[in-house]
């Protein structure tokens, strides 16, 4: 039964094979810093319990290959909820984008146009969709974690 | 590599367009909206694009409760002692991200340093409050309504409220009575009534909007208790006069004005001069009365001369004949004393 699904998955290579081939997640983290009695101020990331305007969020973005074939060209785009302002991303290996996902580029790359016509440099609250691809194939059993930051609006 | 740099020169042109569509609230997003997290993953295998994975998660802003009440200005308000409706202004400000309404109370301080430095040292009465109805700065009296609250606070809306008190008598330049507006946060429940006092969400977060107190501890206020004040204060200026009466002899029936004594037939001069002490306020209509000496007769030829002035301790006989006399009684009304200046009524007598 077992070489009879394996050869089905060489037969029938894309289609078949692309529901279950790559699993992922998306978790969200809050991060707080307490300070304990003696003055240490201590961070801790939390589930999103209690969250409002101004809270530092980390996104944690999980993925395996299910599959039992290499993945290659491995390209992770993450749009930033509109209430979240981009805040850097923790894992290398970031481009951004300032115009929902249309071009991507490292920040210095990028720039905002102003009012008057001139431009600027565009800073991380102007980023609107980050990406990671991945430059080595994801091995079949693998997985890795990408992670960004974020603060509610 | 290449086509990102080749792109980037593009990017600027859709900038703009993505800076409008997210708007910025300094409240920041509305309590109970949902932020939902979207990621993908586009791969190949075996060098053949495969149908894209995707995967998302969701939570809710809960309400963050943040306000802030604070003095309109910057200075003093100085009054006059007995003067009524003396105003303060002071702003309050929802930085909550939901509208609230606010629980209003006015009080006096109690002793200690006001809030501009002066120490507080009496009480103003019949404090009360009224909102800037049309918002212009200035508190109109018959416009502004008078309130015990502010309705239906929307996120990231200022109102500004104006605390009016009476000022008592008999208080001097440089008394200080301090005033304080605190504010509670409270429910927007319906408009036209105050709304439930707002709570902390106790223990675990919930599934719905929790409520989280985040007012700070500006201005000597207690941090995230859902209250907040600030302070302004009245100052006094009054005016502080003297009144000193000489007289002089003129003239007698049998010296004439050469070293003229004081024998009956002798003309006499009174003059009463008020001074105001200098840093004081004016003094306006002040009234001078004085009941003439047994055994003297009103000069009515002289009359009463009003508002004169003095130099060094001579009065001038420069004012308006302003006064009158009755029955033994000469009367006379100084229009202003300027703070540092002096004025006087002058009148004459005969010795019986």
């Amino acid at each position: 039964m077992k070489l009879f699904l394996t050869l089905l998955a060489f037969l029938l290579p894309s289609a078949a094979l692309a529901q279950n081939q790559v699993a992922l997640t998306s978790e969200v983290l809050v991060e707080r810093t307490t300070t304990d009695a003696s003055g240490v101020a201590r961070v801790s990331l939390e589930a999103p319990g209690v969250v409002t305007p101004g809270d530092r969020l980390v996104f944690v973005l999980s993925y395996r290959n299910n599959g039992t074939a290499p993945a290659s060209d491995f390209v992770v785009s993450n749009p930033i909820p509109d209430s979240v302002s981009f805040d850097g991303a923790e894992s290398p290996g970031a481009v951004y984008s300032i115009d929902g996902g249309r071009t991507w580029g490292a920040l210095a790359a990028l720039s905002v146009r102003n009012a008057d016509g001139s431009s600027r440099p565009a800073t991380l609250a102007d980023v609107n969709s980050v990406q990671w691809r991945l430059a080595q194939p994801i091995s079949a059993g693998s997985g890795g974690e990408l992670r960004f930051r974020g603060i509610v609006k | 590599m290449n086509r990102i740099a080749r792109l980037s020169a593009a990017a600027s042109i859709f900038a703009v367009a993505a800076g409008t569509a997210m708007p910025a609230f300094a409240a920041g997003t509305t309590a109970g909206s949902t932020i939902t997290n979207n990621v993908t993953v586009n791969f190949q295998v075996g060098g053949v694009s495969q149908t894209s994975v995707s995967a998302s998660n969701s939570f809710t802003v809960d309400r963050k409760v943040n306000f802030t009440v604070d003095e309109d200005g910057s200075s003093t308000t100085q009054v006059s002692p007995g003067q009524l409706a003396a105003v303060t202004s002071f702003i309050v400000t929802n930085t909550s991200n939901a509208p609230l309404d606010f629980a209003l109370a006015a009080a006096n301080r109690v002793g200690g340093t006001a809030a501009h430095g002066g120490t507080d040292n009496f009480d103003v009465s019949n404090l009360r409050m009224y909102q800037d109805t049309n918002n212009n700065g200035a508190y109109d009296s018959g416009v502004d309504a008078l309130i015990t609250y502010l309705d239906q606070v929307a996120a990231d809306a200022s109102l500004r409220v104006f605390v009016l008190a009476d000022v008592p008598l008999g208080r001097s330049t440089n008394d200080v009575a301090g005033v304080r507006l605190t504010g509670t946060a409270a429910e927007a429940t319906a408009a036209g009534s105050l709304g439930a006092i707002v709570t902390q969400t106790a223990g675990a977060n919930t599934a719905g909007v929790d409520t989280v107190f985040a007012d700070t501890i500006a201005g000597g206020n207690t941090a995230r208790d859902g209250i907040h004040f600030d302070e302004d204060d009245y100052t006094v200026l009054a005016a502080s006069l003297t009144a000193t009466k000489t007289s002089r002899v003129i003239s007698d029936p049998l010296n004439g004005t050469t070293n003229p004594k004081l024998i009956p037939g002798a003309v006499v001069e009174y003059c009463i001069t008020v001074a105001n002490a200098a840093g004081s306020a004016a003094a306006t209509g002040v009234a001078i009365s004085d009941t003439l000496p047994a055994a003297t007769t009103y000069e009515s030829t002289f009359g009463v001369l009003v508002n004169g002035t003095v130099t060094g301790v001579t009065c001038n006989a420069d004012g308006p004949l302003a006064g009158s006399h009755a029955a033994g009684v000469v009367s006379g009304t100084i229009p202003s004393v300027p703070p540092g200046g002096t004025r006087t009524v002058l009148f004459r007598v005969t010795i019986n």
